[in-house]
């Protein structure tokens, strides 16, 4: 369906016209609309003319105004609505903040959160689990009723950031070591997220490769000098 | 925990109105019953049971807050 975005509308006065340039567009885009979503372009006062003769009507031009903000400020709005109402409903006292996406999040449009308050610890769980079921949920519940994608990104009291740069250097010393040592070096077993940061640090090293094996909860990544990687053959490419 | 569940299913299915959560008490163990339309089933469970599995994490944050153990099926 063509979507209309503007549209023009002669009555007797300026004001009747802009009310039914309005209302046209509403019903043509099936949305109500207000004088604060169109631009209004008044192309002709009009005339009242004499007798009659000469009389020309108002005519009115009114334009959708562009919103390429709507979709992430309604993400927003019904986003904080949502968590706010699940940790009332989960017991716990917090308060939540929106935030700048942090550089970890580019790529996709998103909306971020930072959640703070007292016993925090409970919210983020074993290796960030609450934390993740909870943004996993915020976006499925906010998606379904905007009927669009969301992309929501939550965080704990700066967590994620720390966890993130905490990861990278622990990606860099390990490399480092495999490289003096030559022998590989297995990591605890991550979440699919963290291993990403991993994989992503050392994407571009010109001395290790990293490569993740396992499966679920035990899934996690072993770092291998580029050398030996390349000279037995472990190159599967099996990534994430 | 009753309210917890039924806020979050309602939220993901196409049918909320049809959405039931029952609640049995033993001892502080807390058992919760989810039944939701038959359509909606997959909505609650989501591939390899991620949904039910992150509404049970989340529930399990509320039981600790309560000192209590809850358990929830899907019916």
């Amino acid at each position: 369906m063509e979507r209309v975005e503007r549209i023009e509308a002669s009555a007797e006065t300026v004001e009747v016209a802009l009310e039914l340039a309005l209302r046209r567009l509403s019903e043509a885009r099936e949305e109500e609309l207000t004088q604060d979503d169109v631009e209004v372009e008044v192309l002709s006062r009009g005339k009242a003319g004499i007798l009659g003769l000469g009389a020309e009507k108002a005519r009115v031009r009114v334009s959708l105004r562009a919103r390429p903000e709507q979709g992430e400020a309604d993400v927003a709005a019904l986003g904080r609505q949502t968590l706010e109402r699940l940790l009332e409903l989960m017991g716990v006292e917090a308060t939540v903040r929106l935030k700048a996406a942090s550089p970890e999040d580019a790529g996709s449009p998103t909306v971020a959160f930072d959640i703070s308050g007292d016993d925090l610890g409970i919210l983020i769980g074993r290796r960030g689990d609450t934390l993740a079921s909870l943004q996993y949920l915020v976006n499925l519940m906010v998606s379904r009723q905007l009927k669009a994608q969301a992309g929501i990104v939550l965080d704990v009291e700066g967590y994620r950031e720390r966890r993130y740069q905490a990861l990278q250097a622990l990606a860099e010393r390990i490399a480092a070591r495999v490289k003096a040592t030559g022998r590989p070096f297995s990591l605890e077993p991550m979440p699919a997220n963290e291993r990403r940061i991993i994989h992503l640090a050392l994407r571009d090293s010109p001395d290790v490769v990293t490569e993740s094996a396992g499966e679920g909860e035990s899934r996690k990544i072993t770092i291998f000098p580029k050398r030996l990687f390349n000279r037995e053959e472990l190159g599967r490419g099996d990534k994430g | 925990m009753k309210e917890l569940i039924t806020y979050i299913a309602q939220s993901i299915v196409d049918d909320p109105e049809a959405v039931a959560v029952t609640e049995v008490v033993m001892g502080d163990r807390r058992i919760y019953r989810l039944s939701v339309a038959p359509g909606d089933m997959g909505k609650v469970i989501g591939k390899q049971g991620r949904i039910a599995w992150a509404i049970r994490t989340l529930l399990r944050v509320a039981a600790i807050k309560e000192d209590a153990h809850a358990v929830l099926e899907i019916v």
